[in-house]
């Protein structure tokens, strides 16, 4: 399973796939899932405020590559948060349209007449809520997280998704996942504290227009 | 070098970028014109009884430009822009910026509150006299709260275009009344008495100056959008110019328009016995009822905008300070569907309401003694910020390497502090005259001492996290960034124009 994947199952629905979490955030928390799977596979790297190739080699995966070919191809961006507000513009669909070919989602159309439009639902509900149910069970039952886990559970604190992890537990449950999330390596909470930025920063400069 | 590539991130990333007229435009319906020009210049009229204050409008909008200057070119090194203690922690030390937020909450929660009672007010007239109810003033202002309650919680702000349209339909209707009020003047002459210099040094001016700052409260946030403009460099500076010449303008002509058809000297008068309505009531007799109907309707819709407006900017407030944990970190919190600052924002509803329920039952006038006293005093507050942000300003340039000239590093924010500074204590010391009580009223005093109370409890505060709580205390003024400062020093890096 790939991380961008399991942050998508945890920001919507498992059976509706209705979001769960305003739009701005889904963008850049799938953004920073994207980049999350680079460093994964050892491509990209995250030092301070700056995102770094150190292998350009060609990712199995479509979406991978796509990113990383962009991440190669525009050398004078090394901004974090200025790759997580580009890929942001265009992470949902991406990573929609990777799930979907896999046969992981289905289009829908949904809506009256006049407000008519096409989501994204779940073909099956246990794969979908497989992630939320791992990572919950293994937070309220305090144990250590893996590095995928951890990443992923970072991504739904820093969007402010956590909630629905830490739904009805004590504060020493949300503490436990704080002190998890600190003992990520050094990378992850680089990446990690500029997602948070990047979503404060939408909250702040929010407007309806 | 790759510099000859197309940069698609950068064109990515500048679609749906703002350009000036946006900027401009969020702004000034903030500040709701209507709303001062129908509501604050009478009600500055009949509460302080100060002829002068067309040329206050005028003088005030001067002073701001030039606050602008400094404001501006520092809004562009530091992050969290849009917020007034960023500047002042920055320029001015920590302890100095945390007090400073604490005046800013107090300021903007009063502009806001206060908003309620003119909303209130004002409906229930226009309900009342049209279709012969019998509403009072706080039914309706509860109606308006539940309204905003609802809308911020779903951080719903009025669509760019609605803004739009009708910012723009005010100040044809502001500008339309204008021009009737001059070719109908009082005495069948038309006076420039009130727009004369020599009222800034008349008795009860800083009365005048503060109520004309009150109108100008907003102005401020263009810097707001400066991540999301086309061009960051000249697109605030230059929306930030328009924005204080076209509402100082129109500001000042709609009050001077007033004086001319009641004649300069009956001004006062007619304001007191008309209040709020004083604009209508001059213009009704040329105009076909249903256009004036329409422009009161206008009015209501302008206070709205504004009543949503700094509601928002408390809730963002709120949030900033949460995200640094000088706050309780529960303020940080959003609404996880919606994205709005939830916890800000019920607060800021909450207060609203304890105060709206205080006037309800104390039976207090809403127009005097809720929208005037306290949006002044919010005034007062944006007064202090402003002064103080200007001499941040000074501060911030004089410690950091800039490629500034010298006209926007000191001498405009010099020259900003000095003026503001001026206007605030002139304000101070007629603080009885703004409100309308007798000198000796121990009122004159309580509004003033609640800025001092909230600075001295910030910078108390600021010194109790230095020496408990390092980590916060290192991130004040990141705001939304905070979650970063402790891993590394903060920068400002900025999104590719």
């Amino acid at each position: 399973m790939r991380l961008a994947d399991e942050f998508f199952y945890l920001a919507h629905d498992d059976q509706t796939g209705r979001p769960r979490l305003f739009e701005s955030a889904t963008a850049h928390g799938l953004a920073a899932a994207l980049l999350g799977e680079l460093y994964g596979e050892g491509r990209v790297t995250f030092e301070g405020r700056h995102v770094r190739v150190v292998n350009a080699s060609p990712p199995k995966d479509w979406l991978q590559h796509l990113v990383l070919d962009r991440l190669v191809a525009e050398p004078r961006h090394t901004a974090t948060r200025t790759w997580l507000a580009f890929l942001g513009t265009t992470a949902y669909e991406q990573v929609a349209t990777r799930m979907w070919q896999l046969g992981l989602l289905r289009l829908e159309q949904v809506g009256r007449l006049w407000r008519q439009r096409t989501v994204y639902v779940p073909t099956d509900m246990n794969t979908a809520a497989w992630s939320w149910a791992r990572l919950s069970f293994q937070l309220r039952n305090y144990q250590a997280l893996n590095a995928f886990d951890l990443t992923l559970a970072g991504l739904a604190a820093h969007t402010q998704l956590d909630p629905i992890l830490l739904d009805g537990t004590p504060l020493a449950t949300r503490a436990f996942l704080r002190q998890q999330i600190e003992h990520a390596p050094l990378p992850v909470r680089d990446l990690l504290a500029d997602l948070g930025a990047v979503v404060g920063g939408a909250v702040l400069s929010h407007r309806t227009s | 070098m790759s510099h000859s590539k197309p940069d698609t991130v950068s064109a990515v990333l500048a679609r749906g970028r703002l350009g000036i007229p946006s900027v401009v435009f969020f702004v000034i319906a903030a500040a709701a014109p209507l709303t001062v020009v129908a509501g604050g210049a009478t009600t500055g009229y009949a509460v302080t009884g100060v002829t002068g204050m067309p040329v206050s409008y005028l003088v005030v909008a001067a002073v701001l430009a030039l606050f602008a200057v400094g404001y501006v070119a520092m809004s562009r090194r530091i992050v969290n822009a849009g917020a007034f203690y960023t500047y002042v922690t920055r320029g001015l030390g920590r302890p100095a910026g945390v007090g400073a937020a604490m005046v800013a909450l107090l300021a903007y929660n009063a502009m806001q509150v206060g908003l309620y009672g003119g909303a209130g007010a004002v409906t229930a007239q226009f309900l009342n006299d049209r279709y012969g109810w019998q509403l009072t003033w706080w039914v309706c202002a509860l109606a308006v709260w539940a309204i905003v309650a609802v809308l911020g919680v779903a951080r719903i702000d009025l669509n760019g275009r609605v803004l739009a349209v009708v910012l723009v339909a005010e100040c044809v209707v502001a500008l339309a009344f204008d021009a009737i009020m001059v070719t109908h003047p009082a005495d069948g002459t038309v006076s420039f008495d009130t727009l004369a210099p020599s009222h800034v040094f008349a008795a009860g001016i800083g009365a005048a100056l503060v109520t004309a700052i009150t109108g100008f409260v907003g102005f401020e946030g263009t810097v707001v959008f400066s991540e999301e403009t086309k061009d960051p460099r000249r697109t605030i500076a230059r929306a930030t110019y328009i924005a204080v010449a076209v509402t100082g303008l129109l500001y000042g002509l709609s009050a001077w328009a007033m004086s001319v058809a009641t004649g300069p000297d009956r001004i006062v008068e007619a304001a007191r016995a008309d209040g709020t309505d004083l604009i209508f009531n001059l213009v009704s007799p040329y105009l076909a009822d249903s256009i004036v109907t329409v422009a009161r309707v206008l009015f209501i819709t302008s206070l709205f905008a504004a009543l949503l407006s700094f509601h928002h900017t408390v809730a963002r407030y709120l949030f900033a300070l949460g995200r640094e944990r000088v706050l309780p970190a529960v303020f940080g919190r959003t609404s996880r569907r919606t994205g709005a600052p939830k916890v800000g924002s019920l607060v800021q509803s909450g207060l609203a309401l304890c105060v709206l329920v205080a006037y309800a039952v104390a039976g207090a006038d809403p127009i005097v003694h809720l929208f005037f006293w306290v949006t002044v005093t919010g005034g007062l507050g944006v007064l202090i910020l402003m002064t103080v942000t200007s001499a941040a300003v000074i501060g911030f340039f004089a410690r950091t390497t800039h490629t500034e000239g010298p006209w926007r590093a000191l001498i405009a924010p010099m020259g900003a502090t000095l003026a503001l500074g001026g206007i605030l204590t002139v304000t101070l010391r007629e603080f009885d005259t703004l409100l309308g009580v007798a000198p000796d009223s121990p009122l004159r005093w309580a509004f003033p001492a609640a800025y001092a109370a909230a600075a001295l409890f910030g910078i108390g505060w600021a010194l109790l996290l230095r020496a408990t709580n390092p980590d916060v205390y290192a991130a004040v003024g990141l705001g939304a960034d905070s979650g970063t400062g402790p891993l590394r020093a903060p920068d400002v890096v900025r999104q590719p124009a």
